[in-house]
């Protein structure tokens, strides 16, 4: 390869119908990873995800009334 | 307070997964012992077929995998959806069939694979009635574990079950499809794939049993018997979230790194290795997420054995999930592939990650699970150093070895000959697989001692009577 053009250059004619279906799907599970790092890292969500990490504590709670489940 | 869920919940296949589970990690850790010494010293294959590495290795690996990592991700599993859904297992007679059903497949592992019936297929070794057995069985689990799901009393799926699911449902499409075979007598059967293709789905199937079964599932008990043992909730909810899609996202490709410098086309490994590096963000989030877990509270390993166990098992992950991806590499695959070096790195999965995080949450079910304390704690702690050195003692043995054995078979002389017989490299290894024998054996020596610990904790709550009198409290709300 003796450049980048040289080394991303693709023969589009030559992609045959599973080329294409590889193709799309790798860019839609891309754009779904990136859209899950947005959905989880945006502020606004912070707090409703962060109050299910107190699910396996339920319980534990319900006997205790510690919101953490300690005994 | 566990005991007032004894009857609103069923901890019967529970409590039996998680014995059998104890029971086939001695089993399994024994015939690796065995064929580990008979690497070091072959005369004790005693020149018979049956007791030959390669019939026994399969033996060892399906054991270790699917009989002792099985019986724990289901008794984790059935335990975790029951605690974190609110729910009863929808079926309790389907959860017994999962039981009977796994034990006849371990069964006929242990008839089949000595007697040299194989497909020869690495970790699907079994004949196609067996594979046919196990995708019925796995079948069973996964739809009990989704159907308890579904009757959830909380509004939100805790993510030890995402993990717990995302692993039943690729499995069942892996081990299906690698399975596919035309069968050409009750026990022969011929693969549909062949050549490369034959490879590619091989690995396809083998690197992601590693990721799905034994990391995903392992992840799924990681993310409920942390904060449990710990007392404290995960670090970063939002970070299991991120560990679990892009673990779902990202495995699926690796499987063509096992293939480097072979007949498969050279971008696919390239693909391979490059989402193996992307890997270390996740796998290292996760790591770092049930250690942090910890975070004001690092006091409390010098005290809680199970807690130690779980820990250290972390620390193996990310050095397993580290060493893979740089293994993955071209430069250095040349070097590592077929060696003894990627031996080690298997085992420091094998047995510091999916091990230890097994046992701790088989020691943390326990007390829970037979409403008594555990017979010994110091034996816990023994256990725990036997395992750790054991563990440290092998895989630094095949380090050693394996880096010597690629650097022999590569070097030449000034006429391009090569410089060593591959004889000499054997002899060469010698002492390296004397020393993985010992310290597979310390380890085996820590599984039996938990073994013994086990059995008399179930023998101390059924001579006080704590699970009887625990069955009889009327059930939690």
């Amino acid at each position: 390869m003796s450049s980048l053009s040289d080394h991303l250059q693709t023969d589009w004619q030559a992609m045959t119908t599973n080329d294409w279906i590889g193709t799309i799907l790798t860019v839609v599970v891309f754009l779904l990873m990136v859209g899950a790092y947005f959905y989880v890292f945006r502020p606004k969500n912070r707090e409703k995800l962060e109050a299910m990490k107190h699910i396996p504590f339920e319980e534990d709670n319900e006997h205790t009334g510690d919101p953490h489940g300690r005994k | 307070m566990e005991a007032s869920l004894e009857r609103k919940y069923n901890f019967d296949v529970v409590r039996w997964f998680t014995v059998m589970a104890v029971v086939y990690l001695v089993v399994g850790a024994s015939v690796g012992v065995y064929i580990a010494a008979e690497l070091a010293w072959p005369a004790l294959n005693l020149d018979s077929p049956y007791l030959s590495f390669g019939r026994l290795r399969p033996l060892h690996t399906n054991a270790v995998i699917f009989a002792f990592g099985g019986c724990t991700l289901m008794a984790t599993a059935f335990y975790t959806v029951q605690r974190t859904c609110g729910a009863r297992l929808w079926s309790d007679k389907m959860a017994w069939f999962t039981f009977w059903g796994w034990n006849l497949v371990i069964v006929l592992a242990v008839i089949t694979l000595p007697l040299g019936l194989t497909q020869s297929k690495e970790y699907a070794e079994l004949e196609w009635p067996v594979d046919i057995l196990i995708a019925v069985v796995w079948l069973s689990f996964t739809i009990n574990f989704v159907m308890t799901i579904a009757n959830r009393k909380s509004s939100h799926i805790y993510v030890s079950n995402w993990f717990f699911l995302g692993m039943m449902i690729m499995i069942v499409y892996l081990h299906v499809v690698n399975s596919l075979a035309i069968p050409v007598g009750l026990f022969k059967s011929y693969s549909i794939f062949s050549g490369v293709q034959d490879a590619m789905i091989q690995w396809w199937w083998g690197h992601n049993a590693v990721g799905f079964y034994l990391t995903a599932g392992f992840l799924g008990i990681m993310y409920y018997f942390v904060p449990k043992q710990a007392g404290r909730p995960i670090y970063s909810y939002r970070l299991s979230v991120i560990h679990f899609w892009a673990l779902m996202f990202g495995y699926v490709w690796l499987g063509a790194h096992h293939l480097q410098y072979t007949a498969l086309p050279d971008w696919t490994g390239s693909l391979g290795a490059a989402v193996s590096i992307a890997m270390i963000i996740p796998s290292w989030g996760g790591a770092v997420n049930g250690m942090m877990t910890l975070s004001g509270a690092w006091d409390r390993l010098r005290t809680d054995y199970v807690l130690r166990f779980l820990i250290i098992a972390l620390a193996f992950y990310a050095m397993s999930t580290f060493e893979g991806p740089v293994m993955s590499l071209k430069t250095v695959n040349a070097l590592s592939h077929y060696t003894d070096w990627t031996i080690g790195h298997v085992h420091s999965g094998a047995l510091g990650w999916v091990a230890g995080i097994s046992i701790g949450a088989i020691y943390h079910l326990m007390t829970r699970l037979y409403h008594t304390e555990m017979f010994s704690v110091r034996l816990i702690n023994f256990h725990f150093w036997t395992a750790t050195i054991g563990t440290v003692i092998y895989i630094v043995a095949m380090w050693v070895s394996g880096i010597m054995q690629g650097l022999m078979w590569r070097a030449y002389d000034e006429y391009g000959t090569l410089a060593y017989t591959f004889v000499e490299s054997v002899d060469a290894m010698h002492p390296y697989y004397a020393m993985r024998a010992v310290g597979g054996a310390i380890f085996l020596l820590g599984a039996i001692v938990m073994l013994f610990n086990i059995l008399m904790t179930v023998r101390k709550s059924l001579s006080e009577g704590s699970l009887s009198k625990a069955r009889a409290l009327p059930a939690a709300a």
